[in-house]
């Protein structure tokens, strides 16, 4: 990704030589993907605030060695894939959104209205993002994973398939059975 | 917002709405967050920029003086290779003419005149040998591990080490001086009272002990480095690169270097300045004997 600037895989090398500032820009440039990823999959915004630093300090620790071969953004949501695993893993917390009470209530209680938007469109905003972040709860949880992974981070089927050390294949179905089951679960909430 | 439920031929129907959501969403990971993460950063940022300085001097100072070796060789290969095509020429008109032609200078004759082909068929089996790998060239960090090709030029310059001076004050100027060959003088070793005076003990501890003990270390001179841990030198002490006596010898395939230090106590997880560790930088060399000497000690 370089949103007219410089690559991440240049920010990256940057910062291995001492740079802090390209390590902000990084930050910057990720910081909400990687947090959405985080606080969609496990429901728990205190739990994904404390992925989110974990994540990121093992981006700034391992900045030397990584290595060009796969694309940024591939190996910075494998970082955060895997520091999720290592945490449900330690806390023995099983993630089922609807047993740890999803938050989506909460999130969507939270929606403003952005200046410049009216109270209607606040309104329909509010009303879409309440239907989407419960009907994403309601993914299976492979099916969740594979469908944030690949929307957040922008990353093709083969990307996702690398991630989740899973087939081409299987990936592709969880990807196709996400998005059909949002699709049923929105036009039942619409 | 559109009631009518998306459709199976709008293939972004979902990946938009997910991403119109998104956009409104106010949910921000917490301020403490970004500040402890970027503030973090930072204080890598700044560890590094300084080793990432300090690795480029240090790596000008290993590859060239890892390369002498290679150089040498590959000269001694090529003079020898010229004393082959060259010494039959002079042999042949010293053959004395007057006597019965014997058998062997004929031989000798026939050689200098066919040796073309064997000897040039000779030739690449010896000059088409790559030379000698540094087993530290295997490792993955870069900074510490110049490749051959990059260090072509200094290569051939074995002298190179006394020309790279290292900062003024700083543990690697010990090593520096060591390498260049410090004058045989009599030296004393801190915390012993007696002078060490010989010349070839002096130019192994040399002036910094800890350098040294590095050095010995790395060379492999268990004579050395026995002698330095006695003096209880700073068994863990690092040069600009944060590498230990122990990293050095694990680089270099120092193994009973390795099993010398780890006894005395040696810290086998001291990372360096990249984060490397022993463990890792043994695997990375595929020194299976120090890996598993490592794993003896705790090493992670």
């Amino acid at each position: 990704m370089t949103d007219g600037g410089e690559s991440d895989e240049a920010l990256i090398g940057r910062y291995a030589r001492g740079d802090a500032a390209a390590f902000e820009l990084l930050y910057r440039r990720h910081e909400m993907r990687i947090w959405r990823y985080l606080e969609r999959n496990v429901g728990n915004r205190a739990t994904a605030d404390e992925l989110m630093q974990e994540v990121w300090f093992a981006v700034a620790r391992d900045a030397v060695r990584y290595e060009p071969t796969a694309r940024f953004t591939t190996w910075l949501f494998t970082i955060a894939r895997n520091r999720m695993i290592d945490s449900n893993r330690m806390s023995r917390r099983q993630v089922s959104l609807e047993a740890v009470g999803y938050e989506a209530e909460s999130v969507v209680a939270q929606l403003t209205t952005e200046p410049g938007v009216g109270p209607l469109a606040a309104v329909v905003a509010r009303d879409q993002a309440t239907a989407l972040t419960r009907a994403i709860g309601q993914l299976a949880r492979e099916q969740r994973d594979a469908f944030l992974l690949q929307i957040e981070g922008d990353l093709s089927i083969e990307e996702v398939a690398t991630i989740t050390r899973s087939s081409f294949e299987t990936t592709k179905s969880r990807l196709r059975y996400a998005r059909n089951r949002l699709r049923e679960l929105l036009s039942e909430y619409a | 917002m559109s009631r009518m439920p998306p459709t199976p031929e709008q293939p972004d129907d979902v990946d938009d709405q997910y991403r119109r959501a998104s956009a409104l969403d106010p949910s921000r990971p917490g301020e403490a967050v970004s500040r402890t993460v970027l503030a973090y950063a930072a204080q890598l940022a700044a560890e590094r920029a300084a080793a990432y300085a300090g690795n480029k001097l240090k790596s000008r100072r290993t590859a060239s003086h890892a390369w002498w070796r290679p150089a040498i060789l590959g000269t001694l290969a090529a003079a020898g290779l010229a004393g082959l095509l060259i010494a039959p020429q002079f042999l042949a008109p010293r053959a004395p003419p007057v006597a019965e032609p014997a058998p062997t200078a004929q031989a000798v004759d026939s050689t200098a005149s066919e040796s073309a082909p064997p000897q040039s068929a000779q030739t690449p089996e010896v000059t088409a040998r790559p030379p000698v790998p540094v087993r530290s060239a295997n490792l993955p960090t870069r900074a510490t591990h110049a490749r051959p090709k990059a260090n072509g030029a200094t290569a051939a310059l074995p002298a190179q080490p006394t020309s790279v001076a290292p900062p003024a004050g700083s543990e690697a100027a010990g090593t520096g001086a060591f390498v260049a060959g410090a004058p045989a003088r009599e030296l004393r070793v801190p915390g012993s009272p007696s002078a060490v005076t010989s010349i070839a003990a002096a130019a192994r501890i040399g002036t910094n002990p800890s350098a040294a003990l590095r050095r010995a270390a790395e060379v492999g001179d268990l004579a050395a480095l026995e002698a330095l841990l006695e003096k209880q030198t700073d068994i863990d002490s690092r040069d600009g690169a944060g590498r230990t006596a122990l990293m050095l010898a694990t680089l270099h395939g120092q193994a009973d270097a390795v099993t010398a230090l780890l006894t005395h106590g040696a810290d086998p997880n001291a990372a360096d300045a990249d984060g490397t560790t022993p463990l890792q930088a043994a695997t990375a060399g595929d020194h299976q004997t120090i890996v598993a000497a490592l794993r003896r000690y705790g090493a992670r």
